[in-house]
């Protein structure tokens, strides 16, 4: 009964406190709202960690149908997201306190951003295949707000996008629920996978089909090429720091998803070798290069920093595609790696628009003498994401590239490693020029009207933070290795 | 019980509906709670029957031989029916307010509540000619309603749906003669009463008969291609549409299918047959069809009407299955999408009662002024997305599940046409909900001032539906269990 509690209050405080505020009439001055919504967050993070310590069982609260449980279950990689999401969402309510000063609709911004909170916790919890499915659903509706807030023509088309690429892709994926239901043993997630091998044979091309369409579906929130259209349309629109918990957090929860159906039904033993496991390497190098290189010909910031996260996506489900267990550790440091440089990146973003308005990379001559604190961990977090020692990207993506020769996948095993260097040259030449142009302006840059205008705490914080964390995780991988190790471990 | 509550419950509506234009009242008031009285009396008496039922059934009316109109209770008839005896009772109460402003209310009033009698007649008989019979009183005391305005518009409507209701009917008679000759009786028995081993050479004269006597019923049902009926007659007021052309007629023609497929000519009989393949690929095709027309039209009911073309397909889809799982979703859907789009009904009616509009592209920012009705609309919808938690989930399970057990592979083509479906729901759904919830950044909100909430009348049944569609979404085992029992001919 205890754990019920520590595992449902996480859920339900930060929805119940959203909904609320949504329903609360409007205020006169923005305080009531900012001290509300902090006190929800840390309140929700806090609760986390009892949650993250003590449960251990699985838990069912209740059942849809005799076949249908709704389960919750903390396993490692249930943690490992739940921290990830904290830290983000945390960090990101706090930078928008200032931030929203200058959007209206301030109270459904914060109300919306709680309710997907609380969704993302709940699918993090997700026991197995039918609740995560329902809260992945319901995480789309409820970060869809967010998408639309500032109800632009522009927004609101790249909000419909939004939900109907994310929609498509949910349906593909429950296309696969419905036969994984009958073809499993049971769908609560068990490391190693729970396919009946009985039932499978003679039916072998249809449940790979059926994965491989449960791994297409899922990856369409991850922006996997050919279903990546929808994110450099939505993310940017979005008020900066949604971008950044959209960009750092939501698109991780495809990936979630996708290690679930890999490596927690339908089992890695299964599907090396298939045509599944070199239809998802080819897919998502595709996606590797192809993110970059559109994100280095995009010239206005935010969508730049949105194909980064396609392309920064795909290294992700490329690790899992390895199926491996080093490319797999591989996959969760960049996991939370990028969760932190991504936030960090679009919340500088966000600190230059609100600062000086200016969207466009070609504006941003001259801009780290006026902002060169925030300039200073844009820089920081893009050697990051380059992976440049001693960096966050640089562990990961040397797993990564060890895990691809070690894989034995023919021609991947050398193509990938190759990609990888390729896209971190594209990476470097997207992003280092923001960090040139905003430091070196060059001799005719007019120093005489120069203003300093940097970010204020609300803003510098979580920046700084974000900052710190991701240098750390590179410097001091050891712990943090050493748990995905014992993660990773379980499922091969 | 007594077997004659029977006669009772399909003759009561009848005469209090004739008593309603008949006495001169002194004010509406009492004219409407005397309806409302009726009707839930007779609702009442349903729900009683069905609890105790009678074993015996009840013969109203004898021709020749073994052919009689009869009545009797058994798993089936109990669904729906218990299914019309909820409804009916909450559209009435909102038909009241609905019709204030429109004129002949008390012909209204009659043929709408004989036709709850009606429908329970269809849904009680006993045997394949007491269901024809109640057929096709249901299109004639039907036929009124569509007319009801007397628009030029509506007249054509009424003269479109007459003429497809009666040539499906024709049909169905077919089929019926071939079940009289061919069959060991004329009851409904689970599995069918074909003597097909006496006839070994006419077996597929027999399919062929089936596939004609599905498209016959299917035609209420609207199946593709006999679908055009239904959008034109969403002229009628939206109660009728809401509750006749989402629930009650239509869903006498998926339960005639119903009652064909697997107690008439029987489900060993048909599966693995190619008039399965064909009645399947007919449903496949109309449920993409009908989703997509959906996307395509701008008139809100009529955009409601097409989705539900698409949805009894899902009803029928899970009937030629052909196995008893197939059978259970289909009855799953058909109770869902029956409170699903009746309240995705009533909320269109009560924009145009308040405002008159009534295409999607008028819409903007209602969402801000009518939030009750809106926020049903919004949750109504979600449930026919099949979003888990709310009851379209729970039937669209059901069917898929049915279709991946019985492991026909063109019943896998089937659970991708489900989803094809739901995301074209999604789309033609979620551009009204976006329409009315963020209309464009400058919009002005004066321009749509006089726009409200309806009041309780409207309102009541509207958050009924929504308490339904929560319950069913997230306790459905009840039910299921239900109907697995009457899908193995148990009940």
């Amino acid at each position: 009964m205890n754990d019920t509690i520590s595992l449902l209050l996480p859920i339900i405080l930060p929805i119940v406190m959203g909904t609320v505020l949504f329903f609360m009439k409007p205020m006169k001055s923005r305080r009531p709202v900012l001290v509300y919504t902090g006190i929800s967050l840390v309140a929700t993070a806090v609760l986390i960690i009892p949650a993250c310590l003590t449960v251990e069982k699985p838990i069912v609260l209740f059942y849809l149908t005799k076949a249908l449980p709704v389960m919750l279950k903390l396993d490692g990689l249930g943690r490992f997201f739940l921290v990830m999401v904290s830290v983000v969402w945390l960090l990101a309510g706090f930078f928008s306190f200032t931030y929203m000063k200058h959007e209206k609709n301030e109270k459904r911004y914060f109300a919306f951003y709680l309710i997907t909170y609380g969704v993302l916790v709940g699918l993090g919890c997700s026991g197995n295949l039918v609740t995560m499915y329902a809260f992945f659903e319901m995480m789309t509706i409820a970060s869809f707000p967010l998408v639309v807030h500032n109800q632009s023509r522009e927004a609101i088309m790249a909000g419909l996008k939004y939900l109907f690429y994310s929609f498509f892709g949910a349906y593909m994926a429950l296309f696969g629920l419905f036969f994984l239901c009958r073809y499993t043993n049971t769908i609560t997630f068990t490391p190693g996978g729970t396919l009946n091998m009985e039932l499978v044979a003679g039916h072998e091309g249809l449940i790979l089909l059926v994965a491989g369409l449960m791994i297409l579906g899922f990856s369409v929130k991850a922006g996997m090429f050919p279903l990546h259209a929808w994110l450099p349309t939505a993310h940017p629109v979005a008020p900066a720091p949604a971008s950044a918990a959209l960009s750092g957090i939501i698109v991780k929860a495809g990936v979630l998803a996708i290690l679930r159906v890999v490596f927690y039904l339908v089992g890695p033993d299964f599907l090396r070798g298939s045509w599944v496991q070199y239809m998802l390497l080819t897919l998502s190098l595709v996606t590797v290069f192809m993110g970059s290189m559109l994100a280095y010909r995009e010239k206005v910031l935010k969508k730049r920093l949105a194909y980064s996260t396609v392309s920064q996506l795909s290294y992700i489900l490329f690790g899992i595609a390895l199926l491996n267990p080093i490319g797999l550790t591989g996959a969760f440091l960049h996991m939370a790696a990028h969760a932190f440089i991504k936030c960090a990146l679009f919340l500088c973003a966000g600190a230059i628009i609100f600062r000086t308005g200016i969207t466009n990379v070609d504006g941003l001559t001259g801009i780290g003498k006026k902002m060169p604190l925030t300039i200073w961990c844009f820089t920081i977090v893009s050697l990051g994401l380059i992976g440049i020692p001693p960096t966050g990207g640089f562990v990961s993506k040397w797993y990564l590239a060890t895990g691809a020769l070690d894989s034995g996948t023919y021609v991947f095993q050398y193509l990938g490693p190759i990609i990888l260097l390729v896209s971190a040259l594209l990476t470097a030449g997207y992003l280092l020029p923001v960090t040139i142009k905003g430091f070196f302006p060059g001799e005719d840059f007019d120093y005489v009207s120069l203003k300093k205008c940097d970010a204020d705490a609300w803003m510098a914080v979580p920046l700084v933070v974000l900052s710190v964390l991701s240098v750390l995780i590179g410097m001091f991988p050891g712990g943090l290795v050493d748990y995905l190790t014992q993660i990773v471990g379980t499922l091969f | 019980m007594n077997e004659i509550m029977l006669l009772f419950v399909v003759i009561i509506p009848f005469i209090g509906g004739i008593l309603i234009p008949l006495i001169p009242w002194k004010n509406r008031k009492i004219m409407c709670i005397f309806i409302e009285a009726v009707v839930l009396v007779n609702s009442v008496l349903v729900w009683l029957l069905l609890t105790n039922r009678p074993q015996e059934s009840m013969t109203l009316l004898k021709f020749t031989g073994n052919l009689s109109v009869t009545l009797h209770v058994d798993g089936l008839a109990s669904v729906f029916a218990g299914l019309v005896a909820s409804l009916w009772p909450l559209a009435t109460l909102y038909s009241f307010e609905y019709m204030k402003h429109e004129e002949n209310e008390k012909p209204f009033f009659m043929f709408y509540t004989m036709t709850f009698g009606v429908t329970l007649g269809i849904a009680l008989s006993a045997n394949i000619l007491s269901m024809y019979f109640f057929y096709e009183l249901l299109t004639l005391v039907t036929t009124p309603l569509v007319v009801h305005t007397l628009t030029r518009e509506a007249i054509l409507a009424a003269r479109t749906y007459l003429y497809y209701s009666l040539g499906g009917a024709a049909f169905a008679f077919i089929g019926m003669i071939f079940i009289i000759v061919y069959g060991r009786s004329t009851d409904f028995v689970y599995g069918g009463v074909l003597s097909v081993a006496e006839y070994p050479g006419n077996v597929n004269l027999l399919l062929l008969i089936y596939v004609l006597a599905f498209m016959g019923f299917g035609v209420k049902a609207a199946v593709c291609p006999f679908n055009s009926w239904l959008p034109k007659a969403g002229v009628a007021p939206t109660p009728v549409t809401a509750l006749l052309h989402a629930v009650a007629v239509v869903k006498s023609g998926a339960f005639a299918i119903m009652r064909l497929t697997y107690y008439s000519f029987g489900t060993e009989f048909l599966r693995g047959t190619w008039a399965q393949y064909t009645v399947m690929t007919i449903t496949i095709f109309t449920i993409v069809y009908g989703c997509s027309m959906a996307v395509k039209e701008r008139h809100l009911k009529r955009r409601l009407a097409y989705s539900t073309i698409s949805n009894l397909s899902y009803i029928l889809f899970g009937v030629t299955i052909m196995t008893p799982l197939g059978l259970v979703g289909a009855l799953a859907h058909m109770i869902c999408h029956a409170v699903m789009k009746i309240c995705s009904f009533f909320c269109a009616g009560a924009v145009m009662y308040k405002t008159g509009r009534s295409y999607v592209y008028e819409l903007d920012g209602f969402g801000r002024k009518m939030p009750k009705t809106f926020g049903i609309f919004t949750l109504s919808a979600f449930a026919l997305m099949g979003v888990p938690g709310l009851c379209g989930f729970i039937s669209k399970f059901s069917l898929a599940n049915a279709a991946v057990q019985s492991g026909n592979v063109l019943a896998y083509v089937g659970i991708a046409a489900l989803l094809i479906s739901a995301i074209l729901t999604a789309i033609y759904m979620l551009t009204i909900v976006m329409r009315a919830f963020f209309p464009r950044q400058d919009f002005d909100y004066e321009t749509i001032a006089d726009v409200e909430d309806p009041n309780w009348m409207m309102l009541v049944p509207l958050s009924l539906f929504c308490v339904g569609m929560l319950v069913i979404g997230l306790h459905p085992q009840p039910l299921l269990t239900l109907f697995e029992t009457i899908a193995n001919g148990l009940f």
